[in-house]
């Protein structure tokens, strides 16, 4: 039997597609904000509880265990914050940009949730600047939710107040990483911070903070209303409940897909997806967004399961799953990886730095038949100081982790094709001198 | 026999080539790497090759090179660069002609003549300073009264030689940039903000 | 944005982002490298490391900043934490084991420095730096021997400047951001930050703005590579051209300690030494570029002898007969007290000292005085309980009752800076108009100048406030010149009653402590002694002293102007340009029978001199100086004088000695030693000891033995970008004997302060508030051709936007300008520091201007401001 989705953050937005991110649309037809009614009755450290059962693992990119990130905040240290990562950047993720535009009250509505658990008061989200109509959208909500008390002074007779700022980025790819997120929120370049102190002890303003990805805030009413153990009970080992996978590139059906966790990647891609586009096989796919190292067609059994991706060597990242069929140059989808790390370096550490751009330009001579022999091993041998030992998951010598997720192309080269690449460069190689040669 | 046999010596010399040079009519070449009277080259353009460095002047063990650079005047470069050479004296008083002030030029600025010849009344001019060091606009030594100059002694200079390639593998030796000549991951140089920018 | 949401400004804005940068007071047992070391618990990696001998290579970690890991070369490997450490942000704890050399490490650094020099464009030929360069160092000793970047590399323009004074060459930089964090974190003026990203981040400036801070020459000083070059250093020499000896800054009060750099006998570069008490390695950029004046053409660099109209250049013989003769003449026809000097706040010590014994010991006039009317009585000055910079940082509170510490003493101002914003001292701005520190304040106190009592009463209940056992700190010097220091004083008085406060004075004049100290103010001897509390012990040494007590400078120049006063010595001052009553000045100046001038310059009081008697000044001469906490430094010679001119205090030896009073003094050490003996406040500071303390010594000696340093320079310094460890001469063992009490008890401030009558408003007239700026007519600004361009020479008249609509005129309109004194024509222009009914008059400027508007005798100064029409 073909898999099926499992729609739960979705479910809303995919069956009111004309006015799913209206309040009054919301309210009728979902039951917006009724989690949260919930939540005020409890406590916030039954709330937490209540998330760790459910064992939800942030849904941005590292996939860390929501309720444990909640539960080390030190305990009496106040303000508090809770940031949302809603600079969805990674190329080819497009689930929160969805999440957004079509649903913002189940954002707001966790986002409360999340900060009423965290006992914050300010709650900010930080948006992507180039979503406008996300904006708009957003903005809209959280006015709706001030206007109908689920915001401000008093919230729904708790006693509870928290404000809810939605702050545009300006652009850059690094105020997706929480600390860069942090200081761009503060009004700082977006530059990593090194850690420790973490965010959840010294974050935003010196004050513990949360950061939350998206994705997750749209989850979290849904455990609420439902239980921990009712999330719990869905998906695979240590990877629970559904996520969004964002599926792209040579496939029929390119697009959103929630799918119950441990679903293999062939049904995703051939169910769900429609498969490789014109009937072509499938030459290799990028699991989880640029920064993850690649994975090929023995792979597409494999389920979608966090812990067995990290056993692969790569990881489902932010969910967005790039598919590339056989007529496609991996060492040209490498090329414009690269540059666009190249471009989106913040320029704090050395080794990303430099050495992101450095790796644009030897992929991309490599790319266009101007490589020389010895160029992967080259990328390998300066790559170990981007990310020593290139390996996944990866040694750091960098703040963040885009330093080492540069590599993930090359280390994917080397891995699949190393000794075709080696091949091809020296016929390139051979070939120039032919030129030179007859032309001589 | 008997008395001629003291002459033996003197008789064979004789009839054998004379060895005896006419100097100072009659000079022999000079060997190639013969280190002689410092001149400062210029660029073709007529630029002044020295950028002011002061690494003759470093190390130098004669301490005998006087060196002090200069910002370049924007409208009227001496030197392509920030810097040029604002004075450069050579006291050839204490010069031992060692030529490593010709290894440590990192622009080919300054090399040797063959020109050895020069002496002087007083000590003032044995300080040669940058108008008297400085080649002319044919590119040759300029002449000072008191130097004795002959025919090709200022044709070639000592060359800029190195024992090892700038990146200090031998495999390199004479190749002083690979960048651009080796035909390939050649691309235009990527701009810098402010040349884009600016009109 | 919702209706609802906060406004921003009142979001919590205490978000000082803190990373553990000092350890507490438990040691904890590390091993670095197979070495076992015991370090304070929390002390940062690399810096425990340096402190036990293993130099850790690093670009962006500074010990005065915060860590930021940037460059990524000081990655380490610890035991039992994944991957490598950057070793500036790790703090230690007990039972680390780290590894330094291991090969992990050393591959790491090897390819951190082959990424920082695929786009550094390895012009050294061409580069200042080149030398004496971190990168060049570091990549020889930890880098890789060849590159594999065979690309083109990044190009930008370059250089470009970004301020007067600096010089920026993006294609060198190699991003560490000390240069942004020291303009954001240690002087405030965030004015440069980083623009761009990934390969193509460059250091910028604000479209519109430069980066025209005080203390941008610190950035060029900390820059790890070529990228910041400062204008009047470059290309001036190469660092192996420079010979360097370590001396203190005497542009200001301050006293920060540098290591000044000449080559071929020319002062071309003065670098901080990282003092802990006094600078911590910052300088202020009139500090950092005022050697020019040294080599000025303007200086008088042969003794001039009045021949009719003209000052005729004549030999020292015949110059010092001449001074000597004409004072000679006055006082044995008019008596000593006919006699005045003034100045003497610019020399040395040892000069202070000569003086104060020429003409106290010799001359025997007590009309003496170093201070022109701008600073504080002597007698509080000299008695007030005193703080040291040190201080600061333990404080329970600073109050700020003085002038702007930015533009008058601009690293104390930093040091001020860091206890306010790092420290969290409680920084109580007491003043009438904003400043360099009014940000940084946690109260500001606003109030009328010359009006203080209101504005006191409130300090002392915010001091009553904050808990704490430090000291009350008071920075106390004198906020204007435009009406009398009494209403300063009372206040003073009352804090230090009520709260014990202690003082740091802010007189500014480079050596005006060491000359106070030193006997150069009326009723005073040598060694903070009273007239008459110090008599007999100074008479023993001296012969005799003055018999009554003489007149200030103000006194001294009414009593010139009256005729009582017939001759003046000027040491080192310019009486027309520095004292603030321009009026009574030019009158006792003509009404003067003789002058006798020891200066540099020929200024304008020098027109009127008889003798002029040229000085070695500040980096030609050795000595001591001693700074606004009270502290003696060594000043050291580095470069021969040009011409004719003599060390002060041999000129006052060489007088004396025509003056029938052999002094026996042949070298400075000397004249030190007999500080030591007859100054009771130097007991024990003689010329062996203060060879020896590495920071100097604060005095009185008896009372700051412990802080005194013995220790030598630690390994792994003296390269200028790193903070230069101050060296000692020789290497102490830290023990030195007890000093000797001084012989007659130190003069102490009776903390008796009247409160000046109040001085009503006038509600038609703004009142003046007239200070100096860094950047003015000073010698050190005018003559040093790279800050005479920072400088605004003209005189301007500062006000609030409201009052300058209430006169109706533009930004820039000359306007008529009225006091009770006069009346002069200036321009215009609106400051925001300036609140409504006040109005700021820079004092340090060219023309007419303040000086001509004060009146000494008046409460206040009040001005009426009237278009032209």
């Amino acid at each position: 039997m073909a898999a099926q989705e499992t729609r739960v953050v979705t479910k809303f937005l995919r069956e009111r597609t004309d006015d799913s991110w209206t309040f009054d649309a919301a309210r009728t037809h979902n039951k917006a904000y009724s989690a949260l009614e919930k939540a005020m009755g409890m406590e916030p450290a039954a709330l937490i509880d209540e998330v760790t059962k459910s064992g939800l693992r942030g849904r941005g990119g590292a996939g860390f265990g929501t309720g444990q990130k909640w539960s080390f905040l030190p305990k009496d240290v106040f303000p508090r914050y809770l940031a949302v990562n809603a600079d969805e950047g990674e190329p080819a993720t497009f689930k929160d940009h969805m999440l957004i535009e079509k649903d913002p009250h189940q954002i707001v509505e966790g986002s409360i949730i999340t900060s009423y658990a965290i006992q914050a008061h300010h709650a900010f989200i930080y948006l992507r600047g180039e979503f406008a109509l996300g904006a708009d959208r957003l903005q809209a909500a959280v006015d709706d939710a001030y206007a109908n008390g689920f915001l401000g002074k008093n919230i729904l007779g708790s006693g509870y107040d928290l404000d809810l700022i939605v702050h545009r980025g300006a652009g850059c790819y690094i105020a997706g990483d929480e600390t860069g997120l942090l200081s761009s929120l503060e009004g700082e370049r977006a530059m990593p911070r090194i850690k420790p102190p973490f965010p959840a002890v010294q974050g935003l303003y010196a004050a513990p903070t949360i950061v939350n990805n998206v994705e997750t805030m749209s989850t979290v009413p849904h455990i609420v209303r439902e239980g921990g153990e009712w999330y719990a009970g869905m998906g695979v080992n240590k990877s629970t409940g559904t996520r969004i996978f964002s599926v792209s590139g040579n496939v029929e059906r390119p697009g959103n897909y929630e799918i119950e966790l441990g679903v293999t990647f062939r049904e995703l891609i051939d169910d769900l997806a429609g498969g490789v586009s014109g009937g072509k096989k499938l030459g290799f796919f990028i699991p989880g967004g640029a920064s993850s190292p690649w994975l090929r067609a023995e792979h597409l059994d494999e389920p979608l399961d966090m812990d067995r991706a990290a056993e692969l060597g790569t990881m489902l990242g932010s969910g967005a799953i790039m598919v590339f069929d056989e007529t496609i140059d991996p060492v040209l989808v490498a090329w414009r990886i690269a540059k666009f790390f190249a471009h989106e370096s913040c320029g704090k550490c050395t080794p990303c730095r430099e050495g992101s751009g450095w790796l644009e330009k030897v992929l991309y001579r490599m790319a266009n038949g101007l490589g020389r022999p010895d160029d992967l091993d080259l990328l390998m041998g300066f790559g170990n100081t981007i990310s020593p030992g290139v390996t996944w998951p990866p040694g750091m010598t960098t703040i963040c982790q885009l330093g080492p997720s540069t590599m993930s192309p090359t280390l994917s080269l080397n891995k699949y094709w190393g000794e075709e690449i080696r091949a091809r460069l020296a016929k390139d190689a051979d070939r120039r001198t032919t030129l030179q040669v007859a032309s001589a | 026999m008997g008395r001629l046999s003291g002459f033996r010596v003197t008789l064979a010399q004789v009839f054998k080539p004379k060895v005896t040079e006419h100097y100072p009519k009659e000079k022999r070449p000079k060997p190639e790497r013969f280190h002689g009277r410092h001149v400062l080259n210029r660029y073709e353009d007529g630029m002044e090759k020295c950028i002011g460095c002061e690494l003759c002047a470093g190390v130098c063990p004669a301490k005998c090179i006087y060196v002090r650079g200069a910002d370049n005047p924007p409208d009227a470069p001496v030197s392509p660069g920030e810097r040029y050479g604002f004075v450069y004296e050579i006291n050839y008083l204490r010069c031992i002609h060692c030529d490593l002030c010709v290894e440590a030029c990192p622009t080919e600025a300054i090399t040797e003549s063959k020109l050895f010849e020069f002496s002087f009344t007083n000590r003032e001019d044995a300080i040669y300073t940058r108008d008297e060091l400085l080649v002319d606009d044919e590119g040759r030594a300029r002449r000072q009264p008191w130097e004795l100059w002959h025919g090709g002694e200022d044709d070639r200079t000592s060359a800029w030689m190195r024992a090892t390639a700038p990146s200090g593998s031998a495999e390199f030796e004479g190749r002083v940039s690979w960048s651009g000549e080796l035909g390939f991951g050649v691309r235009l140089g990527e701009k810098g903000q402010s040349e884009e920018s600016s009109p | 944005m919702s209706a609802n949401a906060v406004p921003m400004s009142q979001w919590p804005s205490d978000h000082r982002y803190t990373i553990p940068v000092a350890g507490d007071q438990d040691m904890v047992t590390v091993t670095i490298d197979d070495k076992v070391v015991q370090v304070p618990r929390g002390q940062l990696l690399i810096a425990a490391a340096q402190e036990h001998g293993t130099y850790i290579p690093r670009f962006c970690w500074h010990e005065r900043m915060k860590p930021v890991g940037m460059c990524r070369m000081c990655l380490v490997e610890v035991e039992g934490m994944r991957g490598l450490q950057i070793s500036c942000a790790t703090p230690v704890v007990d039972g680390m084991v780290v590894r330094t050399e291991s090969a992990p490490v050393k591959a790491a650094q090897d390819g951190v420095l082959e990424m920082l020099l695929i786009n550094h464009p390895l012009d050294c030929p061409v580069c200042d730096r080149g030398g004496e360069c971190p990168l060049q160092d570091q990549t020889l000793a930890f880098g890789p021997g060849e590159s594999r970047y065979v690309e083109e590399k990044r190009h930008f323009a370059k250089p470009i400047p970004i301020s007067d004074l600096v010089m920026l060459d993006r294609e060198r930089c190699i991003q560490c951001g000390r240069c942004t964090r020291f303009a954001a974190e240690i002087a405030g003026d965030a004015l440069i930050d980083f623009g761009g990203r990934g390969g193509h981040t460059e250091v910028i400036t604000y479209p519109d703005e430069p980066f025209s801070s005080y203390f941008s020459g610190n950035t060029v000083q900390i820059c790890p590579v070529g990228a910041l070059t400062a204008k009047p250093y470059r290309f001036r020499a190469r660092p192996w051209d420079l010979d360097s000896v370590e001396t203190s800054c005497q542009a200001c009060a301050v006293g920060c300690r540098g290591a000044l750099d000449s080559t071929s006998n020319r002062l071309v570069r003065l670098l901080g030494v990282d003092s802990e008490p006094v600078n911590h390695g910052w300088l202020c950029d009139k500090g950092r570029y005022g050697y020019e004046w040294v080599h000025s053409e303007a200086r008088v660099r042969a003794p001039g002898l009045r021949r009719g109209m003209e000052l005729e250049v004549t030999s020292w013989p015949q110059a010092l007969d001449a001074a000597a003769a004409a004072l000679r003449r006055v006082r044995d026809e008019h008596g000593p007290g006919a006699i005045g000097v003034l100045g003497g706040a610019r020399g040395t010590n040892e000069d202070a000292y000569a003086w104060a014994r020429f003409a106290k010991g010799v001359l025997r006039t007590d009309n003496v005085d170093a201070q022109l009317a701008d600073g504080l009585p002597a007698d509080v000055v000299l008695g007030m309980p005193r703080a040291t910079i040190a201080d600061l940082d333990r404080a329970r509170a600073i109050v700020l009752l003085g002038p702007d510490l930015k533009e008058e003493l601009p690293v104390l101002a930093l040091r001020v800076r860091r206890a306010a914003v790092d420290l969290g001292v409680p920084l109580i701005d007491v003043a009438a108009r904003d400043h360099g520190l009014t940000s940084s304040a946690a109260h500001v106190i606003r109030h009328a100048p010359g009006v203080v009592q209101e504005a006191v009463d409130q300090v002392a209940s915010i001091i009553d406030g904050i808990t704490g056992d430090g000291p009350v700190v008071v920075v106390l010097g004198r906020p204007s010149v435009a009406e009398p220091a009494a209403a300063t004083i009372h206040a003073a008085s009352q804090l230090a009653k009520s709260h014990g406060a202690r003082f740091l004075s802010a007189l500014r004049r480079g050596n005006v402590h060491g000359a106070l100290d030193l006997g150069l103010a009326p009723g005073f001897l040598p060694g903070r002694v009273s007239l008459d509390a110090g008599r007999d012990h100074l008479s023993a040494t001296w012969g005799g002293t003055p018999d009554a007590t003489g007149f200030d400078a103000t006194g001294i120049l009414r009593a010139a102007a009256n005729g009582t006063i017939k001759a003046l010595v000027l040491v080192g001052c310019d009486l027309l340009t520095d004292f603030p009553d321009r009026a009574l000045a030019r009158e006792a100046l003509s009404a003067v029978e003789r002058v006798v001038c020891v200066g540099a310059f020929p200024d304008d009081s020098a027109e009127r001199a008889d003798v002029f008697l040229p000085t070695g000044v500040w980096g030609e001469q050795a000595g001591t100086t001693t700074n606004l906490e009270g502290r003696v430094s060594v000043l050291r010679r580095k470069i021969t004088p040009e011409g004719r001119t003599m060390e002060g205090w041999r000129i006052a030896a060489e007088l004396a000695a025509r003056l029938g009073s052999d002094w026996d003094l042949e070298t400075v050490e000397e004249v030190q030693d007999e500080i030591a003996q007859a100054a009771p406040a130097f007991a024990g500071v003689d010329a062996a000891l203060l060879r020896r303390a590495r920071d100097g010594v604060v005095l009185p000696l008896a009372d700051h033995l412990d802080e005194v340093t013995f220790v030598p320079a630690t390994p792994g310094a003296g390269v200028s970008w790193e903070p230069l460890r101050p060296a000692a001469d020789e290497v102490g063992n830290g023990e030195v004997a007890a000093p000797p009490a001084p012989a007659v008890a130190l003069h102490t401030w009776s903390m008796e302060a009247p409160a000046p009558a109040a001085a009503p408003r006038d509600s038609y007239a703004l009142r003046v508030i007239a200070a100096r700026t860094l950047y003015g007519n000073d010698r050190v600004t005018s003559e040093s051709p790279s800050l005479a361009r920072l400088a605004t020479s003209d005189a301007r008249l500062l006000v609030s936007a409201r009052d300058r609509d209430r006169i109706g005129v533009e930004d820039g309109t000359v306007v008529r300008v009225t006091s009770p004194r006069a009346s002069v024509e200036l321009p215009i222009h609106v400051d925001r520091s300036t609140p409504e009914g006040f109005a700021f008059l820079a004092t340090n400027r060219d023309g007419a201007g303040a000086s001509d508007l004060i009146d000494l005798d008046a409460p206040v100064t009040d001005v009426r401001v009237e278009t032209l029409s």
